[in-house]
């Protein structure tokens, strides 16, 4: 029946609020919906067809029927394509608040699904193109905002640190980075006790663990 | 109820029974009979968006015995029926309102914005309020023993806390889970600040 492949993308979006992270974009499904869509648009036109702009519901209940079910329909589905985006772009756009690398972090999630991690190859993130770009602009549009106060750190964490320093792990190779106390160059596996103001950003990015 | 509300969204699936109240020749596969006439009379179980626009929406007839006659006319579902409104009469606790529906207060409440069911709405009321006792209840105690396997009490899901409230608590619908878990968090949380506080 018509409808209910847009149910099934709603149930989608329900499993993804209480997931930590963004499940893969659901592509065939959302075509299908939009195809569906079409489909009764097409019904429509076809039947009014007929009518020549001049139909008159009280003449023909059993054609209105018919059309307030073929819109409503469409109205249903347009209604869970939009929450279906709406719930992905504001976990999207909690994910760029929280700082962390969304982009790197979907294509490894998609990679470790698939059973092979750290074959990325583009096609696997699981964000579609269009939700890419608005992360991307969304990333630049928080920046541009945050740069206005630059002795505040917008995205910084509320907790008070207990200690300047602390031990952290490497995850990933990070290159080397310029402290107080001189450069440090972050190879994987390698362990450090660094001041954690010059390390938050690379925690919350993913390279960097923190320990204890 | 925003229109971008998953939970919204997904009570307006629920099914409700209808009865069609014209011959429409391209509606058949809504009774599964594609092709086919729907006829005056047939029963369809169709979701709430679609059986709440057509109850509503007025044919626009002025013929003198079908004034205003809308194109369906639908029952109360299931869920909503007789037994169900006994049993909660009986004990409100005893029902897993859950295996009705998943959003039965949702759905109770749009039904009763449909037509007018001042008994349900009591019984509703009483229902909720004697449940949402015994919700805070479990929830204080989930709180308290939940603290040591803290692994499980971080996700979504905390609601398998075993004991005798399980069974309770797999009968709750959507909204009262939220209500549990609000509980049950804010507990853990006033827990974790109070034992906070002592160390300075």
């Amino acid at each position: 029946m018509y409808g209910d492949l847009g149910n099934k993308l709603v149930q989608h979006a329900k499993r993804t609020q209480i997931l930590p992270h963004l499940p893969p974009y659901q592509t065939e499904l959302v075509r299908t919906v939009t195809r569906e869509v079409r489909d009764l648009h097409r019904d429509v036109d076809s039947l009014l067809e007929p009518f020549q702009g001049s139909f008159d519901p009280a003449a023909d209940p059993a054609s209105a029927c018919t059309l307030l079910v073929n819109h409503l329909s469409m109205r249903r589905n347009k209604r869970c394509l939009l929450a279906y985006h709406r719930t992905r772009t504001e976990k999207l756009e909690e994910l760029v608040w929280n700082g962390s690398d969304v982009l790197d972090l979907s294509a490894q999630q998609a990679g470790g699904a698939n059973g092979v991690p750290g074959a990325n190859d583009g096609g696997t993130s699981s964000l579609s193109p269009q939700e890419e770009d608005h992360v991307r602009q969304y990333g630049d549009l928080l920046a541009a905002y945050k740069g206005q106060w630059t002795d505040v750190d917008l995205t910084g964490s509320l907790e008070p640190p207990r200690d300047l320093f602390i031990d952290v792990r490497v995850l990933k190779d990070a290159g080397e980075i310029q402290t107080e106390y001189g450069a440090i160059n972050l190879t994987k596996n390698s362990q450090f006790y660094v001041r954690q103001g010059d390390v938050e950003r690379l925690i919350a990015q993913g390279y960097l663990q923190k320990l204890g | 109820m925003s229109y971008y509300d998953i939970d919204s969204i997904l009570t307006d699936a629920e099914k409700i029974p209808c009865t069609f109240q014209f011959d429409i020749p391209d509606l058949g596969y809504l009774d599964n009979n594609p092709g086919q006439t729907l006829k005056t009379g047939a029963r369809v179980g169709l979701p709430l968006w679609l059986a709440e626009m057509l109850a509503i929406a007025n044919t626009g007839n002025i013929g003198p015995d079908d004034q205003g006659k809308s194109f369906v006319a639908f029952d109360l579902p299931p869920a909503l029926g007789n037994d169900v409104v006994q049993a909660l009469k009986a004990d409100p606790r005893a029902v897993p309102i859950r295996d009705q529906s998943a959003h039965f207060y949702s759905l109770a409440t749009h039904m009763m914005d449909l037509s007018e069911e001042p008994e349900l709405s009591t019984v509703l009321r009483k229902t909720f309020v004697t449940r949402a006792g015994e919700i805070a209840l479990h929830a204080r105690k989930a709180g308290g023993g939940g603290s040591g396997k803290g692994g499980a009490s971080e996700e979504g899901s905390n609601l398998g806390v075993g004991g005798a409230g399980e069974e309770f608590l797999r009968g709750l619908d959507e909204w009262e889970r939220k209500l549990f878990r609000k509980a049950h968090d804010g507990a853990r949380s006033g827990k974790e600040w109070m034992e906070g506080v002592k160390k300075f």
